[in-house]
């Protein structure tokens, strides 16, 4: 994979594309997008969830599976090759696992919602928002920290400074 | 002024920047006057489909640094490029695609500013109307007021007025969101559970994890506000101004901190008001952007509600000062760049010139679009970042990191964005469940970029750029 990064990229966006294109395809019900509220002006609703599931619950949950792996593939994208090491991909791959844990919990508690119209609350949002508010934001820090503690091992090495000097003195004495 | 004293002064601040500084630019350009207004009024209305566009801050300036924030910052001084156009002009070696960057830039610049010019000048109006001196101020007098205000801050300062602007606008997020956060929680007596559990009982979807809008508006947001903050111009340039490389690995930590505190105040807001209004303590808003005013008078006191319309002001002059920048770069550098081959003489004068012009143009658009055709700004404004994701990010975040990036990839991919984005939004064209042209536009972009790439002849490099690349 580590050679044929980009390749992996393009055929995850196609695919993407793909599950988008099945979406606008399937059959269509009412207020998929939403509705006016009946008694407030300026306020939108939802309506039926399951309804607006039915057809596209799970190439939706599909689309954001493949969002989070490109997601994650452009971020390695972005170390050098060289740099692309065991420990980076394994540090990657556990990085997605845990967005995509994130996503899982979070859609099947909504389903879970759905069937029994019953839930419970973690720190003032319902279980299955709370997984959305809190948990996609922190499921992505390890992204940060790899980056950030990451920095000297995987971005930017002393070497690479070396190199990147050398670059702008050349620059500056052909200037010159 | 004293220390604009060239055009790289004025437009990327000479690379002299701290991390600080910089973290706090970074973060307060990505929420803007929007943050303050617009954000508070989507939760209100659409409930947490909105989260969406908050929520992937942490996976969006992850994505953003991993792909930009190096080669950005090391082509700009090994180039001494000074504007996003000079960086793909160097990376692609094309005048073409600095052209048509440049270009994209111009049109999206243009419904930004004048949705900025309006939106100042509506809050000085709705302050103004509540004294007794200044109590039928016009919104047109408003308007030429911002719009001055605004021309004298941009001509003298520079990009520098702009980043100190964001310093004092980060700051007074940071503080105004813990505050609100307090604030709201307070507002009914079982906290923010209260609040949700109101919602829930009048309609369960507005409080589930994709909110009234439904699931693919909010992935449709997740995509290209996560992964299309990579390609924002507004903020991407401001990566090329730190002084030292090194600076990202804090800067990256920083900024997120940062936009995560001032975003307690979007979400907090929105759904307070929501369960307030269907619990009958406040009255139904005339408009869903009303939420953070109304909460601010109803539910803090009035000093903290000072320091929040202060923040609000500092984001709209600091934002519509960095579009100022990007749009006078694009017209007096890059596209007399592209045709002729060198940018004007006198640029530093010429950017004042163009400066005043563009917002003077911008100030006009808005007052047409506000007595004339009330949807035009609105239109260019939401055209504005779907663009730029969607035609800058394959282009810039994925051209910085794969020497395969062809011309031709890129011609291809900002191309059919701009007709995707255009033909959606001026035809009002609606895709089924949700599914925003933006996204469409997104997509396509991302496989066309890389498809057309790969099937292109190998590209071949400038040395320095490929060595750039290697780093």
């Amino acid at each position: 994979m580590r050679g044929h990064l980009i390749h992996t990229i393009f055929f995850t966006a196609v695919i993407m594309a793909v599950v988008l294109v099945a979406i606008c395809l399937t059959e269509t019900v009412p207020d998929a997008g939403g509705k006016p509220h009946p008694d407030y002006s300026g306020l939108q609703i939802g309506g039926d969830g399951a309804a607006r599931l039915e057809h596209i619950g799970l190439l939706s949950f599909s689309f954001q599976c493949l969002l989070l792996i490109q997601i994650t593939l452009l971020s390695t994208l972005g170390v050098p090759e060289r740099y692309r090491t065991t420990e980076l991909l394994s540090y990657m791959g556990g990085s997605l696992v845990l967005m995509l844990l994130v996503a899982w919990k979070m859609f099947f508690g909504h389903q879970a919602f759905l069937a029994t119209q019953e839930t419970d609350y973690f720190f003032g949002f319902p279980d299955a928002t709370a997984w959305q508010t809190y948990g996609t934001w922190l499921s992505a820090i390890p992204l940060v920290l790899i980056y950030s503690l990451g920095f000297n091992k995987f971005i930017f090495s002393l070497e690479d400074e070396k190199k990147f000097n050398a670059l702008l003195a050349e620059k500056n004495k052909n200037n010159r | 002024m004293r220390r604009t004293h060239d055009t790289s002064d004025f437009f990327i601040a000479s690379r002299g920047l701290g991390p600080i500084v910089v973290s706090l630019a970074l973060f307060s350009s990505t929420l803007s006057g929007f943050g303050f207004v617009g954000g508070p009024g989507l939760v209100y209305s659409i409930g947490v489909s909105s989260f969406w566009m908050v929520i992937i801050s942490s996976t969006g300036y992850a994505v953003c640094f991993f792909l930009v924030s190096k080669r950005i910052r090391m082509i700009a001084e090994l180039r001494d490029c000074i504007s996003l156009p000079d960086i793909v002009a160097a990376r692609y070696g094309s005048e073409a695609v600095r052209f048509m960057l440049a270009v994209t830039i111009v049109l999206g610049v243009m419904g930004y500013l004048a949705t900025q010019i309006l939106a100042m000048a509506v809050v000085m109006q709705a302050i103004l109307s509540g004294t007794e001196m200044f109590a039928d101020v016009g919104l047109v007098t408003c308007v030429a007021i911002s719009s001055a205000v605004l021309i004298f801050y941009c001509v003298t300062g520079g990009i520098i007025a702009s980043v100190y602007t964001d310093v004092v606008q980060g700051t007074i997020m940071i503080v105004a969101g813990a505050l609100i956060l307090i604030a709201a929680t307070n507002v009914f007596d079982g906290g923010m559970q209260e609040a949700t559990s109101i919602i829930l009982a009048d309609d369960a979807e507005t409080v589930m994890p994709y909110g009234a809008a439904g699931i693919m508006s909010s992935l449709g947001w997740f995509f290209v506000f996560g992964l299309g903050l990579a390609g924002q111009p507004h903020i991407i340039t401001k990566m090329m101004m730190n002084k030292d490389l090194r600076d990202n690995r804090s800067m990256l930590p920083l900024s997120l901190f940062g936009y995560a505190m001032a975003a307690l105040l979007w979400v907090s807001i929105g759904i307070v008001m929501r369960a307030a209004v269907l619990d009958g303590r406040v009255e139904p808003l005339a408009l869903p952007d009303d939420a953070a005013s109304v909460f601010l008078s109803m539910f803090t006191n009035p000093l903290l509600a000072g320091i929040v319309f202060a923040g609000l002001f500092a984001a709209i002059m600091s934002t519509s000062d960095a579009f100022l920048n990007i749009g006078t770069a694009a017209i007096i550098h890059d596209i007399p760049k592209a045709i002729q081959g060198k940018s004007i003489k006198n640029d530093l004068f010429w950017a004042r010139i163009v400066t005043v012009l563009l917002a003077l143009v911008a100030a006009s658009f808005a007052l047409y679009s506000h007595f004339q055709d009330a949807t035009l700004v609105a239109l260019l404004g939401a055209f504005g970042w779907g663009t730029f994701a969607a035609s800058i990010f394959p282009v810039v975040a994925v051209g910085l990191n794969w020497k395969g990036a062809s011309v031709w990839g890129a011609v291809t991919a900002i191309t059919v964005s701009l007709i995707i984005n255009f033909v959606s939004q001026l035809a009002g064209y609606t895709f089924p469940y949700g599914v925003s042209g933006q996204l469409v536009a997104f997509v396509c972009s991302m496989v066309l970029f890389i498809g057309v790439s790969l099937i292109s002849p190998k590209p071949s490099l400038a040395s320095d750029i490929d060595r750039v690349l290697d780093i």
